[in-house]
């Protein structure tokens, strides 16, 4: 299947600090790929480079063929690349229904909106309940929640998921990840970076694995499971 | 002081207050939305005011054009001027100095070129006056004195105020901008252009400074120094918590009524005192400011 996105030999920095090496990935049309290893390997910087709030200092990265390296950030959610950040970036101070409006801030078909208003609604039925709350109010699985759909509300082709898991009680995590997987099967594409590898392993097709800043070891995640390095290092035994 | 005299000065004072809180009110807003949006007490915010100002004095009285051609010219000289310095000059600074005094530095450095501008057109030499352009005839309003140029300006005042948190909460554009001050990496996040928001913020700022300057000036004498007001719009923002745009605006007419207030029952040279005093009162018994919200302490 042909690659929707394909990262080339990027290299990032933070000033003088190195964040990224030639870091290159492919991420196939319709599949969940993995991003995984420890705090501070780039996984979050290799998001921020696609997502072009860090500037990528040498290599491409390319979006449906296009070089979108030099683009601006905007222009990539326009393209239909939508990242679900780490921690909890919702609007604070805006109620749910604000935040979800603001997922669409780059679309203006109102009939499509308001459908894919429906599919949040749909997956996340907790959001409709309290759509007039304060999201800085919600608990942290509403937020993560809410995350997710402010960004099924750009319309996204792509999914950049900076680790969903984070912070979430196992059984949270288990309904989050049930629809991760669901929007998979439903044709969305799906960049997943994860601490939890077991979790990451279990529910993508293909993985990266990052050290300081460089793929140490990729393959597909059926065969990473059953690595003994990797079980070692990441999954724990 | 009889009860007689102490009630009507009471009125007078509210109505004068409500009329000079008005354009306090309206400069408050401007500082805010700026803060709130790029982290920077914007210290030219007065001689925007002041340079719009002589702007509107210059195609007016010296050039002699319809008032239906001053009014937009002097309102889109005060938006591209603003957007073009955050644009052009801000922007530059932030990419070569990541931290935040840089910028504010930079907002005084825009003061002192207003005001040198103004001063080198030789305008400002001679005090002027705009002329009104509402008759200054009195009403009665119970027992206060007012003129209808007061009501004018309160009543513009009330209205572009209105109209700007009617933009802020009901449009995608306003929204758009909520969601930068609140959280701009997420606001970039779902496509916001950052940089277009920050010019069309400033823009804005230095509108309402201008309809700030085209209300008051007809009450004044215009000097190159009239951008001092701005004190009392700092004041306000202050009173208001710095980050709520309802404070700033109830600040603002909280400052122009204690002003007004100090000045007839206490004297006419302890005005000068009023907005610090104010200040001092709400910031002791509210550090927040009264629209500020919880009070957090930030770990450093």
């Amino acid at each position: 299947m042909a690659d929707l996105l394909e990262i080339d030999a990027v290299c990032a920095s933070y000033g003088r600090i190195q964040a990224l090496s030639e870091v290159s990935l492919k991420v196939p049309q319709g599949a969940i790929v993995a991003l995984l290893g420890s705090n501070g390997a780039g996984k979050s910087t290799t998001l921020n480079t696609v997502s072009r709030l860090v500037p990528v200092t040498a290599g491409q990265i390319r979006f449906a063929g296009e070089a979108i390296q030099s683009w601006p950030s905007h222009k990539v959610v326009s393209a239909g690349i939508l990242q679900v950040p780490e921690g909890r970036e919702v609007f604070r101070d805006m109620s749910v229904r604000e935040n979800l409006d603001m997922g669409a801030y780059r679309r203006n078909d109102a009939a499509g909106i308001r459908r894919d208003l429906e599919r949040v609604f749909e997956y996340f039925p907790k959001l409709q309940e309290r759509l007039q709350q304060k999201a800085g109010t919600l608990s942290g699985g509403e937020q993560q929640m809410l995350l997710i759909g402010r960004a099924l509300m750009a319309g996204p082709r792509l999914l950049l998921l900076d680790e969903p898991s984070l912070g979430l009680s196992p059984l949270l995590v288990q309904q989050i990840f049930a629809i991760i997987e669901r929007l998979n099967r439903e044709g969305l594409t799906i960049l997943l970076v994860e601490q939890n590898a077991a979790i990451a392993l279990g529910c993508s097709s293909y993985a990266y694995i990052l050290e300081n800043g460089e793929v140490a070891l990729e393959g597909p995640s059926e065969h990473l499971r059953r690595d003994d390095s990797v079980r070692r290092t990441y999954l724990g035994g | 002081m009889d009860l007689q005299l102490a009630l009507i000065f009471l009125q007078q004072g509210i109505a004068s207050g409500l009329v000079s809180g008005s354009v306090y009110a309206l400069l408050a807003l401007a500082i805010v939305i700026i803060f709130k949006t790029s982290d920077v007490p914007n210290f030219a915010q007065g001689e925007v005011f002041m340079a719009a100002g002589y702007v509107a004095l210059y195609l007016f009285v010296f050039q002699q054009m319809p008032i239906w051609v001053v009014l937009p010219a002097t309102l889109l000289a005060a938006f591209l001027a603003m957007a073009l310095f955050r644009r052009v000059v801000l922007d530059q600074v932030a990419k070569s100095a990541k931290d935040l005094v840089y910028l504010v530095i930079a907002t005084l450095g825009l003061s002192y070129v207003l005001k040198g501008l103004v001063r080198r057109t030789g305008f400002g030499d001679t005090p002027r006056s705009f002329p009104a352009l509402v008759p200054t005839d009195s009403v009665m309003i119970g027992q206060a004195s007012v003129t209808l140029l007061d009501l004018a300006i309160f009543g513009t005042a009330v209205a572009v105020m209105a109209a700007f948190f009617w933009m802020f909460n009901y449009t995608k554009t306003g929204r758009a901008m909520r969601a930068v001050g609140m959280n701009p990496k997420a606001a970039q996040l779902v496509g916001v252009d950052l940089r277009r928001c920050h010019m069309l913020i400033w823009g804005l700022s230095g509108v309402i400074s201008a309809i700030a300057a085209l209300l008051i000036s007809p009450k004044i004498l215009m000097t190159a120094d009239m951008g001092s007001i701005v004190m009392l719009a700092f004041a306000a923002a202050i009173v208001g918590g710095f980050s709520s745009l309802p404070g700033a605006v109830v600040g603002g007419f909280i400052i122009g009524i204690v002003e007004n207030m100090v000045g007839l029952f206490i004297s006419s040279r302890a005005i000068v005192l009023a907005p610090f005093l104010a200040i001092l009162i709400v910031l002791v018994l509210r550090p927040q400011g009264l629209f500020g919200g919880k009070l957090t302490i930030k770990k450093v």
